[in-house]
C-alpha cells in the first residue's frame, strides 16, 4: 500500500477531521440554544447530527492513525502512544499556542479574549499534570502484567 | 408463607395481629437493590435524595387528599434527625393482603412498587414522584415506625433498614383516623447528605399547599422550635401573587388559565414584573419539573406566537421586514406557575424532572395560545403592556451589547469613557444590595477591616465605592473616610456611609500624589480592560508605607477557571480579567506593591439572585443555569455548588482579600 504520509489525501483527512470535529461541537452549541428557545425537535436533530459528526471524525482518525496524531505528528493508536501524544499537545498549547494567542488578543485590544486564552493556558498545565499521573499508572500496570 | 400463616391461626386482637419467626426476617430482594443502588431510586444520596424521602411520603398523603379523604398533613423534624409525616386520611389498610398473606401495610412498606396495587382505580393521577413508593423510604431508613388509626383501632409496627421487627401491634381503641410514618434516614447510605433543611422542606410544602387548595400542611422543626402552617384557597393564582409580592408588577392581576383537553388538565397563572429574570415554575401531577420539558416548550411556543402576532398586527414591529421579538425578551420578568394533571407522564434525565411526552407541547401551545390571545383581545391595555415590555427588553439587550462593544473599542487606547461605565452601573443601585450576599456579608467586610494595619487617624479612600459599604467597614479604624465613584446615583448612596464622596474615574484619580494612608476596593478590577492603570493610580495616591486592601472573587484553580470565565462573562459583559491568585499578585507587584498577603473567605451565593440584573441578558441567564446543570467534571471536582430540588442554584464563591503596601517609612512588616 502507498505510504499516506505527506500526500494530498493525508492533508485532506486532517482537514476533514477538523471540519467534522468542528461541526459536531458547533451543533451541540446550537442544540443548547435551540432548547432554551423552546425548539426541542430541532435541538434533538442537532444532537443527533453532532453524534453523527463525532462518528465521522472518528472515521477520519481511523485512517490518520496509520500516520500519526494530526496535531503532534506523533504515533497514536494504542494507549501508551496516545497518552504521550496527548501530553505533547497539551504542553504545546500550554506554553506556546495559548500564550501567543493571548498576546495577539491583547495587542489587538481584546483584553477579555486575552484573559480567556490565559485561563486555558493554565488549564492545559493542569491537564498535563493529570495526564502524567495517568501515564504513570498505565506504565506501572503494564509492568505488573509483564511480570 | 405457610409457616407464616400458621402463626396467624389464633390472632389475639389486643396484642399481636401477626407474628414472625426468624426465617421470615430476611431482607427482601427488591429492597436490597434499593440499598445497593439508592441513587437509582431517589436520585442521589446527597441532600436532594435525603429530602426526597420526605416528599415520597408526603406525596402519598397528597394522593389521599386528592381522592377527598385527607385534609391535614403534619411534618415534624425530630431533634434526633428523624422526620415524621402524619395525615388524617383513611389510614393504610392493615388487613391481610390476599396475595401476600401479610398485612397490606407491610406489603406497601416492604415491596418495591407495591403502592400501585392499592391505588389502582382509586387515583386518576398520582403524585408519587418517581413512583418508587414508601418501601424505598423504609429500605433507606435506619429505623421506621408506622402508626395507623383505622376503624377505631390504633396500630403500630417497627422496621429497621426495611425489615419488620415485629408484627402489626394493636395499641388500643381510637377515635382518630390517619397514618403516621416516622423514620431516621440511614446515615451509612446518606454519607454525602447533611441534616434535613427546614428551608428546603418548607418551600416544597408551601408549593404543595398552593397546588392543592384547601389542604392544611404544617411543619414543625423540633431542633429549633420553628413551626409554620400552609393553607391556601387561591391555588396557583395565589402562588404567582405570592412570588411577586416583593416585585413591581406590570399588570395588577395575574392572567389565569384553566382548561382541559384530551384528558389533560392545564392550569396556569402568569404575571409580568419589572424584574429581569424569568421565573417559570412547572408541575406535572405535583412534581416540580425543574428542567422543564415538553409542557414548558409548549408554553414558550404559545407566548412567542401570540406576542409576535400581536406586535405585528398592532404595528409595534415590522414582521414583514423580519423583525421579531425573541423568546428571551418575552420571558424577561415573567412569573409563571403551570400545573399539569395527566395520566402516564413520562420523565427523562437522571433527575427525572423533565417531562418528555411529545404530544404535550402541541396541546399546551394550543390551550395557552387560545386563552392568551383571547385575554389580549378582551383587554388591549394589558396586551400593550406585555408586548411593550418585551420590546423594551429587546432594546435593552441591544444596548447592553453595544456598551460592551464600545468598552472594547475604547480599550484600544487604554481609555474607557465614563459614559460606558455609567450606562453599565448607573442603574445598578436599584436592586444591587439584594443581588448578592457578599455585598453586605459582615464576615467578608470584617476580613477587609481586620487586615488594616494603619493608625487610627489614617485618611482612607474607597475607590469605586459603590454604595460605600466596604469603606464603611473601616469605621473606627481610620480617620477621614473618602469615597470615589462614577455616577451621581452611587455617590448619593455612598454619602450616607462615608464622610465625603467625589465623582471621578479610577483611570485618573482626582487626587494629588500621596494623599491617602489606606486605599480600599472590592470586585472592580476584573471589570476594567487595563487594570494596571488604576492599580498604579492607587499606588500614586498612597503615601509611602500606605496600605492597599482589595477583595476579588477568584477561581479555586485552573480546573474551574475556564468554566467560571464563561459564567462570569455571561453575567457581566464588562468582565475583562479572569484573575487567578498568581495573576492578581503579579498585578500588584507590577505596580510596585510589596508584602502582598492573601486571605481567603468562602461564601455561598444564590446564582438566581445574582443573575437577576439588567447586566445579564435572558439568554445568558439560561446559559448560566445550563453551565451549572452540566458543569464539566473537572470544575465540579474543585468548585462546590449545589442545585436545590426547586432548581435554584447555590454557588460557593472563593473570595481573596489581598493586603499590600507601598514601600516607605511606616511600612508595616
Amino acid at each position: 500500500m502507498t505510504e499516506l504520509r505527506g500526500l494530498a489525501t493525508h492533508e485532506n483527512l486532517k482537514r476533514a477531521f477538523e471540519a467534522e470535529a468542528q461541526t459536531a461541537h458547533k451543533y451541540l452549541y446550537f442544540a443548547k440554544i435551540a432548547e432554551i428557545e423552546g425548539y426541542p425537535d430541532l435541538s434533538q436533530l442537532l444532537h443527533e447530527m453532532a453524534e453523527g459528526g463525532s462518528c465521522n471524525a472518528h472515521g477520519h482518525l481511523d485512517f490518520l492513525r496509520r500516520v500519526g496524531d494530526p496535531q503532534t505528528d506523533m504515533p497514536m493508536g494504542v494507549t501508551d502512544s496516545n497518552l504521550a501524544s496527548a501530553i505533547a499537545a497539551e504542553i504545546r498549547e500550554h506554553n506556546k499556542i495559548y500564550p501567543e494567542m493571548a498576546e495577539a488578543a491583547r495587542k489587538e485590544g481584546f483584553p477579555d479574549i486575552a484573559s480567556w486564552f490565559d485561563t486555558l493556558a493554565k488549564l492545559k498545565q493542569a491537564h498535563v499534570e493529570r495526564l502524567h499521573e495517568a501515564m504513570e499508572k498505565v506504565i506501572y500496570s503494564s509492568k505488573e502484567k509483564d511480570q | 408463607m405457610s409457616e407464616h400463616n400458621s402463626t396467624r391461626a389464633a390472632p389475639d386482637p389486643i396484642h399481636v395481629l401477626h407474628s414472625y419467626d426468624a426465617s421470615s426476617i430476611t431482607v427482601l430482594p427488591g429492597l436490597e437493590a434499593v440499598r445497593k443502588n439508592p441513587s437509582m431510586y431517589i436520585g442521589s444520596i446527597g441532600q436532594e435524595g435525603l429530602h426526597h424521602l420526605v416528599y415520597e411520603v408526603v406525596d402519598n398523603s397528597i394522593d389521599e387528599s386528592q381522592a377527598g379523604f385527607c385534609s391535614r398533613i403534619a411534618i415534624t423534624v425530630g431533634a434526633d434527625g428523624s422526620c415524621a409525616i402524619e395525615d388524617n386520611g383513611r389510614g393504610i389498610p392493615v388487613g391481610i393482603h390476599p396475595e401476600h398473606g401479610k398485612p397490606a401495610c407491610e406489603v406497601v412498606l416492604t415491596t418495591l412498587h407495591s403502592g400501585g396495587k392499592f391505588k389502582k382505580g382509586s387515583y386518576q393521577v398520582s403524585a408519587g414522584m418517581h413512583g418508587v413508593g414508601i418501601s424505598c423510604v423504609n429500605a433507606l431508613s435506619e429505623w421506621l415506625e408506622l402508626e395507623v388509626w383505622i376503624d377505631g383501632i390504633h396500630y403500630r409496627q417497627h422496621y429497621a433498614r426495611g425489615v419488620p421487627l415485629s408484627g402489626v401491634q394493636v395499641i388500643g381503641p381510637t377515635e382518630k383516623r390517619g397514618t403516621l410514618l416516622r423514620f431516621l434516614p440511614d446515615a451509612s447510605i446518606f454519607q454525602q447528605a447533611r441534616a434535613f433543611s427546614y428551608a428546603t422542606l418548607s418551600k416544597r410544602l408551601e408549593e404543595l399547599a398552593y397546588l392543592h387548595p384547601g389542604i392544611l400542611i404544617t411543619i414543625e422543626d423540633q431542633r429549633t422550635g420553628r413551626t409554620q402552617g400552609f393553607q391556601y384557597q387561591s391555588g396557583i393564582f395565589g402562588y404567582v401573587e405570592h412570588i411577586n409580592r416583593s416585585r413591581t408588577v406590570l399588570h395588577p392581576r395575574p392572567i389565569h388559565i384553566l382548561d382541559s383537553m384530551d384528558g389533560v388538565e392545564i392550569e396556569l397563572a402568569m404575571q409580568w414584573t419589572t424584574a429581569y429574570a424569568d421565573d417559570v415554575i412547572s408541575f406535572v401531577n405535583s412534581i416540580n419539573t425543574i428542567y422543564g420539558g415538553t409542557h414548558v416548550n409548549g408554553l414558550k411556543a404559545a407566548l412567542n406566537r401570540v406576542i409576535n402576532d400581536y406586535a405585528d398586527q398592532a404595528g409595534m414591529i415590522a414582521a414583514e421586514n423580519g423583525e421579531k421579538i425573541a423568546i428571551f425578551d418575552i420571558l424577561e420578568g415573567l412569573t409563571c406557575v403551570m400545573s399539569i394533571l395527566m395520566p402516564n407522564p413520562q420523565f427523562e434525565g437522571q433527575t427525572k424532572t423533565r417531562l418528555s411526552n411529545r404530544d404535550l407541547k402541541k396541546l399546551v401551545e394550543l390551550v395557552v395560545g387560545r386563552h392568551l390571545a383571547a385575554a389580549f383581545k378582551d383587554d388591549p391595555r394589558l396586551a400593550v403592556q406585555i408586548v411593550g415590555r418585551a420590546l423594551e427588553a429587546t432594546r435593552a439587550r441591544q444596548a447592553a451589547r453595544r456598551a460592551a462593544e464600545t468598552a472594547r473599542f475604547h480599550s484600544i487606547d487604554t481609555r474607557v469613557t465614563e459614559e460606558v461605565y455609567q450606562k453599565q452601573f448607573g442603574i445598578r443601585s436599584r436592586n444591587w444590595h439584594e443581588s448578592a450576599t457578599w455585598i453586605t456579608d459582615k464576615g467578608l467586610l470584617g476580613l477587609h477591616a481586620d487586615l488594616c494595619k494603619k493608625a487610627g487617624n489614617t485618611r482612607m479612600l474607597d475607590v469605586c465605592c459603590g454604595s460605600g459599604v466596604v469603606g464603611a467597614a473601616f469605621k473606627g479604624r481610620v480617620g477621614e473616610m473618602v469615597g470615589l465613584d462614577l455616577t451621581p446615583q452611587m455617590i448619593e448612596l455612598a454619602k450616607e456611609r462615608l464622610d465625603e464622596v467625589h465623582q471621578g474615574t479610577v483611570y485618573d484619580l482626582p487626587y494629588k500624589d500621596e494623599s491617602f494612608g489606606l486605599v480600599v476596593n472590592r470586585e472592580v478590577l476584573h471589570l476594567l480592560p487595563h487594570p494596571e492603570k488604576p492599580v498604579s493610580e492607587i499606588y500614586r495616591v498612597l503615601e509611602p508605607g500606605g496600605q492597599f486592601i482589595v477583595g476579588q472573587i477568584i477561581p479555586y484553580g485552573a480546573m474551574d477557571a475556564a468554566w467560571m470565565f464563561r459564567i462570569f462573562k455571561k453575567k457581566q459583559p464588562l468582565f475583562f480579567n479572569n484573575f487567578q491568585e498568581e495573576d492578581f499578585r503579579r498585578l500588584l507587584q507590577g505596580a510596585g506593591f510589596v508584602n502582598i498577603q492573601m486571605k481567603e473567605y468562602l461564601l455561598w451565593e444564590s446564582i438566581d439572585l445574582w443573575i437577576d440584573t439588567h447586566e445579564t441578558t435572558n439568554l445568558h441567564r439560561h446559559e448560566i443555569r445550563d453551565l451549572f446543570y452540566n458543569a464539566p467534571a473537572e470544575a465540579r471536582a474543585v468548585h462546590p455548588f449545589e442545585i436545590l430540588p426547586s432548581g435554584e442554584i447555590r454557588d460557593q464563591w472563593r473570595w481573596a482579600v489581598f493586603s499590600c503596601f507601598k514601600p516607605g517609612e511606616g511600612f508595616f512588616q
